[in-house]
């Protein structure tokens, strides 16, 4: 084992994760201005979806590979529901409210938390692997599961940045965020973006819980530390901004890879906070925010 | 008129909780758990959960506890402490503030466990836990007492097993729960490991509720241990971290004094955990169980999913441990219970035993159980060895004469 190489490999695997996670929570904050606490919350429940639906769906005779796909696009379904039901009835009234939304959605993600637990009971849960194997690179090694993981991240985060750059969709996002009233006076649907964006955002946590579940122990409380990670990506990288979360992403991945290896894995953590502490005092818009 | 009526109702409504109550209070006694029921510890607190409301169904079919010439039916109240603190503090307050109970019969968390006792003992409150630190036990808690094997118990002839068998072992690299129960585990180790002249290569922590495995597998991997031992690592952490050092190349000895069923760290592990030593892992179907336990282990499978584990039995000693010392105290006063639990043999899923243990804590506060050394092998679990404490034997030929 290079352990340099493992090390890089560490970091690129980690981040994937977190970038899937932080995309969705920074795009609601840009287009709502607000703090989705309850982001965690969709990211398990998408989780928790696969880990019983496949079981039983191999149980009734299903391959694994459809079970899995089966599964994947019903959890999605069910977390686009919840994420619906949810803006209607709560987030819709509380956007550009940073302390309202605030006490709302750590509220909903409590509530959810504990529906979750009475509804899956606490117990951890496993998937069975779906790709085995591991693959070594330049004295590395990652899992095949891993890597592919990696790859989709990849391509969520380069469609994104297109989307954002390139579409009429993204335009009015980033219309929307950078100014709503302007964008309004401009012909942009406010409340139709707000809407959409908070669902693409639902959708990308929904993507990351259900291509994680595979890999991952899954609990219901494991949107949770999923959610500070993501959080302090988007605070490093800047609330709202998509190549913030990413970069974001990467450097906190980096921070738990390389400072774990040398140090210790609280110091790591540690190390985060101090970072995100000396972002919102040096350059509290975040790296690539804009106020 | 108006005033008549709010007042009636009012009566009534008083004479109606005064009347429940005092029925409750004179014919159910009413046991806490403190556990945690969710995340990657959530099979241990939801098996005790199970075990205990067991020896309760058992103990109300049998008639239920009597004391002072009357008979109490038992309830048993189940908290989440998360294996945290934080959590097992606010359970201690719910069920000694709020739930009122005088009676806790099985706790999981070393650290949940000493936030409820520094409540406990200043109620009066007995606490029969599952600690696995030594420092919830001594003189200085009268009411508290240990109901599983604990680091002390169970390190010494694990090790020595190990090292036996795998004589070319002279590395070891420890990994522990940044915890009072890792923390507390890992003084253990690292003393019985050197007086076994193995070498602690490395000693690191790791937050309970980590996702990410792999930085610390490749920690670990890099100072290339002869054996990985996982101390008091949950069943997930310890399938998913075997897993990632896997990955990495990794194939030495593995070891968890607190691994308890191979079920459970099979479904995250998969043949990673394949050959590791365990020190709470009982075959409870196999002939060295007692009916008890081959009972409570069919029913765990169709109510849990999983057979049951050392852990979790510890619920159904605890529910049985205090069963017996109200009976032999003929008193629900806990202090009263308290008083009389050293002297007594009483029966619990393992057959007759008793507490013991004042040489190493200073008072009799640990139960004496067979220490059981097994292997994971081809996703089984195999009692390699079943140790009867010296201390119980004497105990038990002794109340015979």
């Amino acid at each position: 084992m290079d352990i340099y190489v493992q090390l890089l490999i560490n970091s690129l695997q980690i981040s994937a994760v977190y970038v899937l996670f932080s995309l969705g929570l920074t795009l609601i904050f840009g287009v709502m201005r607000i703090v989705n606490f309850a982001h965690g919350e969709f990211f398990a429940l998408a989780a928790l979806l696969l880990a019983v639906a496949v079981p039983w769906l191999v149980g009734i005779g299903a391959p694994l590979p459809v079970a899995f796909a089966l599964a994947f696009l019903g959890a999605l379904g069910a977390v686009l529901v919840l994420g619906k039901l949810l803006y209607e009835f709560a987030f819709r009234r509380f956007q550009r409210d940073m302390i309202g939304s605030f006490v709302l959605s750590v509220g909903l993600a409590l509530l959810l938390q504990g529906v979750f637990i009475e509804m899956f009971t606490g117990a951890a849960r496993k998937l069975p692997t779906l790709i085995e194997g591991t693959v070594r690179i330049l004295g590395g090694a990652i899992t095949v599961q891993r890597l592919i993981l990696c790859l989709i991240a990849l391509l969520v985060a380069v469609a994104m940045c297109w989307a954002i750059v390139s579409t009429r969709l993204g335009k009015a996002l980033r219309a929307v965020a950078e100014d709503h009233e302007a964008a309004m006076l401009q012909g942009v649907p406010y409340r139709r973006i707000a809407r959409i964006g908070f669902l693409i955002g639902t959708l990308l946590a929904a993507v990351a819980g259900a291509l994680l579940a595979p890999v991952v122990v899954i609990s219901p409380v494991i949107g949770s530390s999923y959610l500070i990670k993501g959080f302090i990506a988007v605070v490093i990288g800047g609330l709202g901004s998509i190549p913030g979360a990413i970069i974001g992403s990467i450097l906190i991945a980096v921070i738990e890879s390389v400072g774990g290896y040398y140090f210790d894995p609280s110091l790591a953590t540690i190390a985060m906070f101090v970072i995100v502490m000396l972002v919102l005092l040096i350059r509290p818009t975040g790296l690539m925010g804009n106020g | 008129m108006r005033s008549f009526r709010k007042i009636l109702v009012a009566a009534i409504g008083a004479l109606a909780l005064c009347t429940t109550t005092g029925v409750g209070a004179q014919e159910t006694l009413k046991i806490g758990t403190s556990a945690p029921l969710s995340g990657a510890a959530a099979p241990w607190g939801l098996g005790l959960e199970w075990t205990a409301k067991q020896a309760a169904q058992a103990i109300n079919e049998g008639g239920g506890i009597k004391a002072g010439g009357k008979t109490y039916k038992v309830e048993i109240l189940s908290y989440d402490n998360k294996y945290n603190a934080a959590e097992g503090t606010k359970v201690a307050q719910t069920l000694l503030n709020r739930d009122n109970v005088n009676y806790i019969a099985g706790t999981i968390g070393t650290a949940p466990t000493l936030a409820l006792q520094s409540l406990s003992e200043r109620k009066g409150a007995l606490l029969l836990n599952g600690a696995w630190g030594a420092s919830s036990k001594g003189p200085k808690f009268p009411l508290s007492y240990t109901v599983i094997n604990t680091p002390n118990e169970v390190i010494p002839p694990l090790y020595s097993y190990v090292k036996k068998h795998n004589p070319g072992l002279k590395t070891v690299a420890i990994l522990s729960a940044n915890d009072a129960t890792g923390k507390e585990t890992e003084l253990v180790s690292r003393k019985v490991w050197e007086s076994l002249g193995v070498k602690v290569v490395l000693s690191d922590w790791y937050e309970r509720g980590t996702t990410e495995f792999q930085p610390i597998a490749a920690k670990i991997v890099g100072q290339k241990p002869d054996a990985i031992d996982l101390g008091a690592a949950p069943p997930g952490d310890t399938g998913a971290l075997f897993k990632e050092v896997k990955v990495l190349g990794w194939s030495g000895i593995k070891v968890i004094p607190a691994g308890t069923s191979a079920e459970s760290m099979m479904k995250v592990g998969g043949d990673a955990i394949d050959g590791m030593y365990t020190a709470l892992a009982a075959d409870f179907d196999g002939p060295q169980s007692t009916d008890v336990q081959r009972r409570l282990t069919k029913g765990m499978r169709a109510a849990i999913g999983e057979p049951m584990n050392i852990v979790q039995v510890m619920g159904y000693d605890a529910v049985m441990a205090l069963k017996a010392g109200i009976e032999a105290a003929n008193s629900l006063d806990p202090k009263a219970i308290a008083a009389v639990l050293p002297n007594i043999i009483f029966e619990t899923s393992w057959g007759k035993t008793a507490f013991g243990g004042k040489d190493v804590y200073g008072s009799p506060q640990q139960l004496l159980l067979p220490i059981v050394v097994g292997q994971i092998k081809n996703g089984k679990l195999s009692e390699l060895e079943r140790v009867i404490p010296e201390e119980l034997t004497k105990r038990l030929a002794a109340a015979k004469k």
